[in-house]
């Protein structure tokens, strides 16, 4: 057994560092919110980012792609978040995972290999699950349906509803009964699915339609560093294939631990910030870190980020080495403990900074919005620990009747 | 013990109650401090409040309180939040200063603007190398003849951008120790050599500044108290603004609850039976903080202990964050995605816990001063 990153990994984590780095630094936060460079690299980042390999490495050689690992893409993508890379890459690697999934034409993963077909993927519009079609026969309730069924309007100045319930679906939620197997459904995309991580996107695909949509300009969105954009007018049809059951809870696992891994990159980097200032900041004569309240406050959130990172390379792991269902099994405990204790780790972060922690221009802010949209994204932790007990309950009843 | 109303607050709840069913459509729009018409929105409803006699309730009637007792702060704050008004002007805290150790000079000409609401008010009182460590503070006011000289640097000074008055805390005998060598000032903002520069809060929120003075001539009569006894004075105030009824928290967390709790049982938005016993916990606390803030009003006056402020602020720390956990995942996406409401409130939430003396300090302040552990 050998649970640490290999030597060529580390190697690789560090150019995927250094690109990271330079991405960031050509990103400005600016003095506020009306400031900001939008989340989108222009064509020559793009082009390194595509130079470097990173949208290829998911897809298979004969998608044009290089085949790499899971655990290599988390390491690449831990890195994303470290950095607070404000490019789509994470939205297009799952993009490209899900077509590669659906069997997609292998010109067509070529193209977003190299970096000429912008695609991202689309969620439902509670962000808890790849978006399907209306009507949901294509899909299975086996979870029951956690938390708010649609968005809600927490006083007059919320947004209005902007979506229809849809069942979770991870993968494990495949068709059953009726035309499970073959082409896609000819249909209409739910009301207010979005596409993810979609700045500078030409278009995102809903496989369960085949067909590719045009994107319209993006929605107001906590996370400075993506967007998510309403899908516009179909752009083209796609020919797929409807993926079996363990193909699709593998790409649910896929997705998930894309999610950590970026979780994992953000609150370390947090800590690390917040560690660096607790070094430097002097009150009462003292460097603060000196304070054991300050202390135990960094502690507690190291003990989380290592608990991640054990969480995240399991779940990386299990997704080339595990079958579908136990995949996704994994990857929705790393993402729950993942989305929880990111929160936490950056919540702290703010503490440490204490008032310009509270400021647009520190970047402590940037975690904790990354943190918390990462932590919605394809479900929060309590969705997941629904989903978890739905199914340890279902077990449990199903060997009591046996018995 | 009664925790009723007596005849009079009675009266005084129900005169309340029904100026707000009468004034409160034109506050539809809420208040807040992200743009130009919202912060003018904020000042009209403070005014507002103010000329209706529901400001500073429990400061003296000659500069434009109602001198009522502590516990009436109590009922305005219930009745704001139960009316879903926005929340009551934030100035307890520098009033309580003024009034408790300004000259009858200095109160007659400051304190009707600030009770009234028509002048706005801040507080300067951390720098860049002194916010935990308040007393480690290096601007400083220099005696000349029958006027102060200021200057240095302030920073995170909430509403300095459009206050017309500062509290400023500045050292004023540098050779005493730190405690004993501050004092107090009323600063005219509108002076020569005064300086401010806008700060955006991670919210956006355009609230915050850094104030610069550079030779700014104060009169000697601005002086709050005695010289050097600046520190004195900034605790006695700081017990009140970590009161949370004066800084209006209570009434805005009823309203949190209220809001999602009609959400909920109207069915505009979905909880499961676990998001339902969150909110309940959550509902639970701020009742209990309602009960808290009731006998801490109660019991205060011109000689209570100024640590008791620091077990409210606590409290209010733990229940506000946790309440704001709940309320984001009541939000579910619209948290993230739209506009960026719900995500400003938590940002807010997290703040509780820094301004006003970090948790920490808080904490240390409890355990030290009121549980009378040693300290290291
Ligand atoms: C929203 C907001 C509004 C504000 N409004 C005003 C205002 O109007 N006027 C004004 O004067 N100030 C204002 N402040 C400033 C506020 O009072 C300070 O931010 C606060 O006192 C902390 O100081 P600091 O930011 O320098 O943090 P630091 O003092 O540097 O603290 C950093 C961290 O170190 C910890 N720490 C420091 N010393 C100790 C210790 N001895 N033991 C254990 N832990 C310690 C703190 O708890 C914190 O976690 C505001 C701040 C905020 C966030």
């Amino acid at each position: 057994m050998q649970i640490e990153l290999t030597s060529e990994q580390r190697a690789f984590s560090d150019s995927c560092a250094r690109l990271a780095a330079d991405l960031a630094a050509g990103w400005h936060r600016g003095r506020g919110p009306g400031d900001i460079d939008p989340p989108a690299p222009d064509e020559k980042a793009w082009a390194r980012i595509a130079d470097a390999g990173w949208l290829a490495l998911g897809l298979r050689e004969e998608n044009g792609g290089i085949g790499a690992t899971a655990v290599d893409l988390a390491v690449l993508v831990e890195q994303l978040g470290y950095h607070a890379v404000a490019a789509p890459i994470v939205g297009t690697l799952m993009a490209a995972q899900q077509l590669q999934t659906w069997q997609a034409p292998a010109e067509l993963l070529a193209d977003i290999a190299a970096g000429t077909l912008r695609i991202a993927p689309v969620l439902t519009a509670d962000l808890r699950s790849f978006a399907a079609v209306e009507p949901a026969w294509l899909l299975r309730q086996d979870t029951p349906n956690v938390g708010p069924a649609t968005p809600p309007n927490l006083g007059p100045t919320a947004p209005p509803n902007h979506g229809e319930t849809a069942p979770p679906n991870h993968g494990e939620t495949t068709p059953h009964g009726h035309g499970q197997t073959g082409r896609p459904a000819r249909g209409t995309a739910e009301a207010g699915v979005l596409a993810w991580d979609a700045a500078g996107a030409a278009m995102a695909v809903l496989p369960a339609l085949g067909t590719a949509y045009l994107l319209a300009d993006a929605t107001g969105f906590a996370d400075v560093t993506r967007a998510v954009r309403p899908l516009g007018e179909p752009a083209m049809t796609i020919d797929l294939t409807i993926p079996g059951d363990d193909a699709l809870a593998g790409l649910g696992a896929f997705a998930l631990s894309l999610l950590t891994a970026d979780l994992l990159g953000t609150m370390q980097a947090a800590l690390d910030s917040a560690v660096e200032h607790a070094k430097v900041r002097s009150q009462f004569g003292a460097h603060i870190g000196s304070f054991q309240a300050v202390q135990q406050l960094l502690a507690d959130s190291h003990v989380l980020v290592e608990a991640t990172r054990s969480a995240t390379y399991y779940s990386a792991w299990a997704v080339d080495a595990l079958p579908g269902a136990q995949a996704l099994r994994a990857a929705r405990a790393a993402k729950a403990f993942a989305s929880r204790s990111a929160v936490e780790v950056c919540e702290h972060a703010i503490q440490v900074f204490g008032g310009i922690g509270m400021t647009w221009e520190a970047p402590a802010h940037v975690w904790l919005r990354r943190a918390q949209a990462d932590r919605l994204a394809l479900g929060d932790e309590h969705f997941h620990y629904a989903a978890i007990a739905a199914a340890e309950f279902a077990a449990a009843s199903t060997s009591k009747s046996g018995s | 013990m009664d925790f009723a109303d007596d005849p009079a607050a009675a009266e005084f709840r129900a005169g309340l109650r029904s100026w707000l069913s009468e004034h409160l459509a034109e506050y539809a729009h809420g208040t807040g401090y992200e743009s130009a018409e919202a912060v003018e929105r904020t000042h009209k409803w403070h005014k507002a409040l103010a000329q209706a006699g529901y400001v500073a309730v429990s400061l003296p009637a000659e500069y434009g309180g109602r001198g009522l007792p502590d516990s009436y702060e109590g009922i305005v704050n219930q009745e704001l939040a139960a009316a879903e008004a926005p929340p009551s002007p934030p100035i307890g805290h520098i009033a309580h200063a003024v009034v408790d150790f300004a000259s009858d000079e200095l109160k007659t000409r400051v304190l009707p603007g600030l009770l009234g609401c028509t002048q706005v008010w801040c507080q300067g009182f951390s720098e860049p190398g002194a916010g935990s460590d308040l007393a480690s503070l290096t601007t400083t006011a220099t005696a000349d003849g029958d006027r102060f000289v200021v200057n240095g640097q302030k920073i995170w000074t909430s509403g300095a951008m459009w206050s017309r008055w500062c509290l400023l805390m500045a050292r004023t005998e540098p050779d005493l120790p730190r405690h004993r060598g501050i004092s107090m000032l009323v600063v005219d903002m509108e002076s020569s050599g005064v300086d401010r520069r806008e700060i955006t809060l991670a919210s956006g929120s355009r609230e915050f500044a850094e104030v610069f003075f550079d030779n700014v001539s104060v009169p000697a009569a601005n002086l709050v108290g005695e010289r050097g006894q600046g520190w004195q004075i900034a605790m006695h105030m700081l017990a009140y603004e970590r009161g949370p009824a004066d800084m209006g928290w209570v009434g805005r967390l009823g309203q949190v609850i209220a809001t999602a709790r009609e959400a909920v049982s109207s069915g505009q938005l979905t909880a499961d039976e676990a998001l339902r016993q969150r909110l309940a916990a959550a509902a639970v606390d701020v009742e209990v903080l309602q009960w808290h803030v009731a006998r801490s009003l109660a019991n205060r006056g011109p000689g209570s202990r100024s640590e008791a402020g620091s077990v409210d602020k606590l409290l209010t720390i733990r229940i506000e964050q946790n309440l704001y956990h709940v309320v984001n995942d009541l939000a579910a996406a619209s948290f993230v995605v739209g506009p960026p409401t719900t995500f400003a409130n938590y940002l807010w939430s997290r703040a509780q816990s820094i301004y006003g003396g970090t948790q920490q300090i808080q904490r240390q302040i409890v355990a030290q001063r009121i549980l009378g552990l040693p300290r290291d």
